[in-house]
C-alpha cells in the first residue's frame, strides 16, 4: 500500500453500547446477502430439488435450536424472537410457496426460496405500521439462513471462532441469533457498523458485560479477521492494529474498569467533591429510561441531560404528552431526590424523525433542528413541556432547551412554557414550578451569554456541538474531524466566558458534552468555574475519582494561564505535564492500586472519607 | 376479537398463537378485513398486519374447535402477557 495508514483507517468511532474496554483479535463476520444462482431445473430433478429444499430448512431448524439452547436465561427478549424464528422456519406459507415455485416453474430452490421471501417482504413494505415493515429483517433472515445451508456456504460462526481463541467480533450488523450464537466466553467484545444503544448487540454485550462499540461506520471495510483491534466500550472507541503502547494503555483501562466496576459497590455512593472539598455535581448523560438504574449503580448524583428525542424516533407520529409523562415519571421518581434535566427533542441535524416531516436539507446541522423545529411544531412542543412539567410532582426536574442561538428563541420558548403551565392549571394538573435552562451550543449564543443569563435558570454547555460550529469542523467528516480538540483555544475561551456570564447572574453552569468526560480536562473544567458535569453513566466513577485529585484552588489558577496559550497543541500539552501524574492510575495505569483480600480495588490518594 | 395490547400482533403475541394453535389438530384461522391466516403460521399471521385495536375473527373446524377457539380467546383477553 502506497498510501500512508491515515487515521480515518485506523480508528473508528461509534456509539459506546456496553462498557469495558478489551484488545484481542478481529474476526469478521460477513452477513451480507449470499448472491443466489438462478437455473431452471429438469423436470425429472423437480421432487430432488423439493426434497434439497427440506434438508436445508431441517438443517437451520437444527441450527436455530442449538443457537436457543445456548442461549441464557437472562436474554429471554431474544429467545422469543429466536422462536419466532424458528416457527417461521416451519412455516406453511414459506415453504408451500417455495415449493409450488419449484414445481410448477422449475426454478432451483435458492431461486424460489429468495422469490418467495422478497413476496412476503413487499407485503410487509406494504404495511402503514412501522412495527410491520421491519419485520420484513425477520423474514429476509430466516431466510438467508436457509440459502446459506443451501449453498454451503459458511454460516456456523461458532467453528472458525475456536481456531482464533477469544475474538473481537466485528460485522456490519449481528442478528439476535448471531449474537445469542456468541454468547460464550470465547467472545470479548462485539463491533458492529450500525446499530444503536437499543439494537440487539447493545443489550446483549451488557447482559453479557463485555465491551460493544456499535454504528462504527466503515469498520469491515478496513478491520479483517486477524487484526488486533482495541475495542473501548466506555468511549465508543475502536482502534485497529493499536501500538504496543496504544494496546497496554487499553488493557490497563480494561483492568480498570473491571476493577472500578468491583470498588463501586462500596465507594458509588459519594459525593463528588474536589480534594479540598468543594463539592461539583457528577450526573450522568442518558438516552433510554433503563440507563437510571446504571447511572444510580454507578453512582452518578442525578442526570444531567435526558436526551427526549429518542422518544420520537423510528415512529410516524410524536409520542403523546401521556405517553412522554409516563416516561418522564418513572424517570423522575426513580432519580428522586436527585435532579433530572429534560431536555426538549432535539431532532433534525444528524437525527431524524419521521415523526415530522424535514425536507433533505442541504446542510442539516445549520437547518430545521432542535428548538428552531420546536418553535415550527408549537403543539408537539408544548405537549412535551407539558408532560415535563407534570413529571415535576415526582421530583426534582429541570426543563432544557437545545440549540438556542438568540435571545428571541429563549423567550418564545419560556413563552411556550408559560402557556404550557397555564393550561396545566386549566386542566387542574399538578406540577411544580421548575428551572427552565439552556444548553449553550452555538457560538451566537457564548457571545450572548451574559444576556441569555439574564432570562434563564441555568446554562449547560453542550461541547460536541460547540466544538462543531465554533471550528468550524463537521465531526461527521472524516478528513477533518481531527481537528477538532476539545483543548482548543477557542472552545476553553467560550467556556470561559459562559460560566463567567453564568457566575455574574448567579446561575448554575454544567457542561454535559463529550470533553466532561475527558480525563484531563476535568481539572480544566472546573478551574474554568464548571461547577455541574454530565458524562455517559459509565465513566462516572472515573470522572468521581478524578474530581477526588484536583484542588480548585490550583485548578482555578492553572487554568487562567491557559486562556493565555495560543494552540490546542501547547495546551494540552500543558495540561499533561500537569495533571498526568496526578491521574496516573487513571489515565494508563491500574496496578498502581492495590487489590484488598476481598477483591476489591483500592486507589491511591482515596482512603474512602465521605 | 379485539387486538388490546399496545404493539398489536407483533412477533411475540403471533408466535404464542402458533404455540398454542399446534396443540389441537383442528383447522383454526385468523381473519382481518377479508383476508385469512392459518393460526399454525407466524408469518401468516404477521401478514394480516394487525396493529392494537384491529378486530379478528377466529375460525376453527375439527374435533376439539371449541377448546381451541377458547384457548386463542384467553390470549387475547390476557392482552398475550403484555399488560398494555
Amino acid at each position: 500500500m502506497s498510501e500512508a495508514e491515515g487515521a480515518s483507517t485506523r480508528r473508528f468511532l461509534g456509539i459506546p453500547a456496553s462498557p469495558g474496554v478489551v484488545v484481542g483479535r478481529a474476526f469478521v463476520v460477513d452477513r451480507r446477502r449470499v448472491t443466489v444462482p438462478r437455473r431452471h431445473i429438469a423436470p425429472d430433478d423437480v421432487e430432488a430439488e423439493v426434497q434439497r429444499l427440506r434438508v436445508a430448512l431441517g438443517l437451520a431448524r437444527v441450527q436455530l435450536e442449538q443457537i436457543r439452547a445456548r442461549l441464557s436465561l437472562d436474554a429471554s427478549d431474544h429467545s422469543v424472537i429466536l422462536d419466532a424464528h424458528l416457527l417461521m422456519l416451519d412455516d406453511a406459507l414459506l415453504i408451500e410457496q417455495s415449493e409450488r415455485a419449484i414445481r410448477d416453474e422449475g426454478l432451483n430452490a435458492e431461486w424460489a426460496l429468495r422469490r418467495t421471501v422478497e413476496k412476503i417482504k413487499e407485503v410487509f413494505d406494504r404495511a402503514d405500521d412501522d412495527y410491520f415493515r421491519e419485520r420484513r429483517s425477520d423474514v429476509d433472515f430466516v431466510g438467508e439462513r436457509v440459502l446459506r445451508q443451501l449453498m454451503g456456504a459458511p454460516i456456523e460462526i461458532s467453528r472458525p471462532l475456536d481456531l482464533f481463541g477469544p475474538v473481537v467480533l466485528v460485522a456490519h450488523e449481528l442478528s439476535p441469533a448471531d449474537t445469542a450464537a456468541l454468547a460464550r466466553t470465547d467472545v470479548m467484545a462485539f463491533v458492529t457498523e450500525v446499530g444503536s444503544g437499543t439494537s440487539h448487540t447493545a443489550i446483549m454485550a451488557r447482559a453479557l458485560a463485555i465491551p460493544a462499540v456499535v454504528g462504527a461506520p466503515d469498520a469491515l471495510r478496513h478491520i479483517a479477521t486477524g487484526d488486533m483491534v482495541v475495542v473501548d466500550g466506555l468511549r465508543g472507541v475502536v482502534l485497529r492494529n493499536p501500538t504496543d503502547a496504544e494496546a497496554a494503555d487499553a488493557t490497563d483501562r480494561g483492568e480498570r474498569y473491571g476493577a472500578f466496576v468491583r470498588s463501586l459497590r462500596s465507594n458509588s455512593a459519594g459525593v463528588a467533591q474536589t480534594r479540598d472539598g468543594t463539592p461539583i455535581r457528577l450526573r450522568a448523560n442518558i438516552e433510554l429510561p433503563g440507563e437510571v438504574a446504571v447511572a444510580i449503580d454507578h453512582g452518578a448524583d442525578g442526570i444531567g441531560l435526558y436526551r427526549t428525542e429518542f422518544l420520537y424516533i423510528d415512529r410516524s407520529e410524536p409520542p403523546t404528552e401521556e405517553e412522554q409523562f409516563e416516561t418522564f415519571k418513572r424517570i423522575v421518581s426513580t432519580m428522586a431526590p436527585r435532579s433530572v434535566t429534560l431536555r426538549t427533542f432535539d431532532l433534525g441535524g444528524d437525527k431524524f424523525s419521521t415523526a415530522f416531516r424535514i425536507p433533505k436539507e442541504m446542510n442539516p446541522a445549520l437547518g430545521m433542528r432542535a428548538v428552531r423545529l420546536a418553535l415550527r411544531e408549537r403543539e408537539v412542543f408544548r405537549a412535551q413541556l407539558r408532560a415535563m412539567l407534570r413529571a415535576s410532582a415526582f421530583g426534582d426536574v429541570r426543563v432544557m432547551i437545545p440549540m438556542i442561538s438568540a435571545v428571541s428563541e429563549l423567550r418564545a420558548s419560556r413563552g411556550e412554557f408559560d402557556r404550557a403551565k397555564e393550561e396545566l392549571r386549566v386542566a387542574g394538573l399538578p406540577f411544580r414550578d421548575v428551572p427552565f435552562g439552556i444548553m449553550v451550543e452555538t457560538p451566537s449564543a457564548v457571545t450572548m451569554s451574559d444576556l441569555l443569563a439574564k432570562e434563564a435558570d441555568f446554562f449547560s454547555i453542550g461541547t460536541n456541538d460547540l466544538m462543531q460550529y465554533t471550528l468550524a469542523i463537521d465531526r461527521g467528516n472524516e478528513h477533518v474531524a481531527h481537528l477538532a480538540r476539545p483543548f482548543d483555544p477557542a472552545i476553553l475561551r467560550a467556556i470561559a466566558t459562559v460560566s463567567r456570564a453564568a457566575k455574574e447572574r448567579g446561575i448554575p453552569c454544567a457542561l454535559c458534552g463529550a470533553m466532561a468526560a475527558e480525563l484531563l480536562a476535568v481539572p480544566v473544567l472546573v478551574g474554568l468555574g464548571v461547577h455541574e458535569l454530565s458524562v455517559e453513566p459509565t465513566a462516572v466513577p472515573e470522572i468521581k475519582e478524578a474530581l477526588r485529585r484536583i484542588d480548585l484552588a490550583e485548578a482555578r489558577v492553572f487554568a487562567e494561564e491557559l486562556l493565555g496559550i495560543a494552540s490546542a497543541e501547547e495546551i494540552e500539552e500543558r495540561v499533561r505535564d500537569r495533571y498526568a501524574s496526578v491521574f496516573a492510575t487513571l489515565l494508563s495505569n491500574g496496578e498502581n492500586g492495590t487489590f484488598t483480600e476481598t477483591g476489591s480495588f483500592i486507589l491511591p490518594e482515596f482512603d474512602g472519607r465521605e | 376479537m379485539e387486538v388490546l395490547n399496545e404493539r398489536g400482533l407483533h412477533a411475540r403475541p403471533v408466535t404464542r398463537i402458533a404455540q398454542t394453535a399446534s396443540k389441537f389438530r383442528c383447522e383454526l384461522t385468523l381473519g382481518r378485513d377479508g383476508q385469512t391466516a392459518n393460526a399454525k403460521s407466524v408469518m401468516g399471521m404477521l401478514l394480516l398486519v394487525c396493529p392494537r385495536g384491529s378486530k379478528v375473527t377466529v375460525r376453527a373446524s375439527g374435533p376439539d374447535a371449541q377448546t381451541a377457539v377458547d384457548a386463542v380467546r384467553a390470549l387475547f383477553v390476557d392482552r398475550f402477557g403484555e399488560g398494555t
